[in-house]
């Protein structure tokens, strides 16, 4: 009898449990609605601004409507943007597109040409303990397989693709030697892939980060010579145009270029080596760059210097008739990365656009 | 009303004090009843009941043991430290790390000496973690998003934003005070940054100027009604030129604080007391005069 009562108290208990969360259930606020909404213009006067967005790890859609808007709003035309083959193809031949779908569709409809950068290999194309950027030349055609299939699945939405990114630096390289002619080989088996998925598609090749590590460095290759063995390893056949990061560190945009220095007008040796090689008719994109004003990094300049150098460089830019795109570093980061690296943004992870942000619009829209 | 249940035996009576009902413990209630009282009540001893002393932390009983002070810094920050390329340490928070050694000497009667440990900014956290020093004193902004790792000191300086006008204007206390006039700022400044958000409530006619000094400059000369900068450039300006002050309270706080583990208490609780005594002793306000004045 005893029994019977505790379990009919038990059921009283659960009957008010499920009451609670019912309550509970339907006092929560309903999902945020986000639609795409109605097809947008950039507005701008120099159609080459462009910003490096970082929506890879930007879960709610309206941040990333929100980051996309005010890319528009900025009157930058391009973005480039991030999309790991390991968040895509975590399991091998299932892809996951939804995010990446999200991102695309969203730039598009503020009216913004997406550059897509492609990296990360997954954990079952790679050792274990290896790191996301060390991939083998055995697992080459697998990622020629995903470009292919990114080209396939984003034809007429994407038609830029970035392969890998600073392969010149070690660690972008799986902590192993950089070897141009591994990736010119990368290249080789990408290319082909990307073309029979899309004829159309842009193949961009380098990415390369502007470095003037000596002959023989362990952690880095002087981008200049890599591009230059890039090319005599056969990669010339194999890429549609190049993708070059321009940073400025403490010079201005203005200063010319020497083989010694790392600044903003650097592209322009790398422009040489591309016409020296009979190369004319493949342009240049630069995908990352810019300038950094955190009070504290040795690298950094003051802010309006920041904003001074970043007018001047999307203006360089406009005057090159072999650049189609400058995209510089960074938009806005999900959440703060707590360095220096805070101080590259245009707007804070709370939307909060910083005076750069308006004087690049101011400059857009003049 | 509901049945009673506390008692042997019991009545329950209504409002009026007539019995309503009577009732029986159901066997087994008592001895719950008890054990939850107890432990109310050794809740209540373990909260309220006055506590011996806490045992000092490791890194505080270290440093009263072996009289070193270890201190990360990255000396590239004046006025707040620098390196003149031969070893001298100097600027603000050298003398906040000699006052704090100063007065724990005196109230130990240890000497305790400072061992700076020379690391980059953005590696700061990471080596107090990794136990290669005991505090970061090194013009560090307060993050709130760091108390999950570390725990932070009182602020000792105020690095956001203030309005600044001619010493002839009594007026301005407050940035609504300049409402619809001429407001100069350093391009891309936390002050420009301010300015513009407020641009459209308070009908700013906002003024961009290369650096703080050349707004500074524009004020002095009446191109500008008020300046929103930062202290540091204030501070300058007035001892070099004069004929201006801040008025009121930062625009937005930017506190500096110091650093400790999470498991060091003992050094926080020693660190602020002495913050403190010196915020009341004036020591700290004759720091600040000392150290934050800069060359352009």
């Amino acid at each position: 009898m005893a029994i019977l009562t505790r379990i009919g108290e038990i059921c009283q208990l659960a009957k008010v449990l499920a009451l609670l969360a019912l309550a509970v259930a339907l006092a929560a606020p309903p999902p945020i609605l986000v639609t795409l909404g109605a097809p947008q213009t950039v507005r701008t006067t120099n159609l080459k601004i462009g910003i490096h967005t970082r929506l890879t790890d930007e879960v709610e859609e309206w941040k990333i409507k929100k980051t996309l808007t005010m890319v528009r709003e900025m009157g930058a035309a391009w973005i480039v943007e991030y999309f790991p083959w390991g968040y895509i193809e975590n399991e091998e031949g299932r892809f996951d597109w939804a995010h990446a779908d999200l991102v695309v569709d969203h730039a598009r409809q503020q009216g913004l040409t997406v550059i897509a950068r492609l990296g990360f290999a997954p954990h079952w194309a790679r050792p274990r303990d290896s790191v996301v950027s060390y991939l083998d030349e055995a697992r080459y055609p697998a990622f020629a397989n995903f470009v292919g299939e990114f080209v396939r699945h984003f034809q007429g939405r994407v038609k830029h693709i970035v392969i890998w990114n600073e392969p010149n630096v070690n660690f972008e390289w799986g902590y192993r030697a950089v070897s141009p002619e591994e990736y010119a080989r990368m290249l080789q088996a990408v290319y082909p892939r990307a073309k029979q998925a899309d004829p159309s598609v842009q193949i961009l090749a380098g990415a390369l980060a502007p470095v003037l590590a000596p002959p023989g460095a362990t952690d880095a290759m002087n981008d200049l010579e890599y591009l230059e063995r890039m090319y005599a390893a056969g990669a010339r056949e194999y890429f549609d145009a190049l993708a070059v990061h321009a940073y400025g560190w403490k010079s201005p945009a203005d200063e010319p270029p020497a083989l010694d220095r790392v600044n903003f007008r650097r592209v322009e040796l790398l422009r040489e080596i591309i016409l020296r090689h009979g190369d004319a008719s493949k342009r240049v994109f630069i995908t990352e760059g810019g300038w950094n004003d955190h009070p504290r990094w040795t690298k950094a300049v003051h802010p309006a210097e920041r904003i001074t150098y970043t007018l001047r460089a999307y203006e360089w830019a406009r005057q090159w008739d072999w650049v189609d795109a400058c995209v510089l570093w960074a938009f806005r980061y999900p959440a703060p990365a707590q360095t220096y690296q805070d101080y590259f943004t245009f707007v804070t992870p709370e939307f909060d656009a910083k005076p750069i942000y308006y004087e690049v619009q101011k400059y857009a829209t003049r | 009303m509901r049945r009673a249940s506390i008692g042997s035996r019991f009545k329950v009576q209504g409002w009026r004090g007539e019995p309503l009902e009577t009732g029986r413990l159901k066997p087994g209630t008592l001895p719950v009843v008890l054990i939850a009282l107890a432990l109310v009540a050794a809740w209540a001893f373990a909260t309220f009941a006055p506590k011996p002393p806490a045992k000092p932390d490791a890194t505080w009983a270290r440093i009263v043991a072996t009289g070193e002070f270890r201190v990360g810094i990255d000396p590239s920050f004046p006025p707040f430290e620098s390196d003149d390329g031969k070893g001298n340490l100097t600027g603000l928070d050298i003398a906040l790390a000699n006052e704090l050694a100063q007065d724990w000497s005196r109230d130990l009667t240890t000497t305790i000496r400072v061992e700076y440990v020379y690391t980059g900014f953005d590696g700061l956290y990471d080596a107090l973690q990794a136990g290669q020093f005991d505090a970061i004193i090194s013009a560090l902004p307060y993050d709130a998003r760091r108390t999950e790792d570390v725990r932070f000191s009182h602020a000792y300086f105020d690095g956001g934003p203030v309005v600044v006008v001619p010493a002839s204007d009594t007026r301005t206390q407050t940035p609504y005070d300049l409402a619809r006039q001429r407001v100069g700022v350093e391009l891309g400044s936390t002050g420009d940054a301010f300015a513009r958000r407020w641009q459209r409530r308070l009908q700013y006619d906002v003024r961009w100027y290369e650096t703080a000094a050349d707004a500074l400059r524009a004020l002095a000369r009446g191109e500008v009604e008020g300046v929103l900068t930062d202290l540091i450039a204030f501070n300058d300006f007035a001892r070099a030129v004069g004929g201006v002050r801040a008025a009121g309270a930062p625009l937005v706080n930017e506190h500096v604080v110091m650093a400790v583990r999470k498991d060091s208490p003992t050094l926080l609780e020693r660190i602020n007391a002495v913050i403190v005594a010196m915020k009341q002793d004036g020591r700290m306000e004759r720091l600040h005069a000392q150290w934050l004045v800069v060359g352009e």
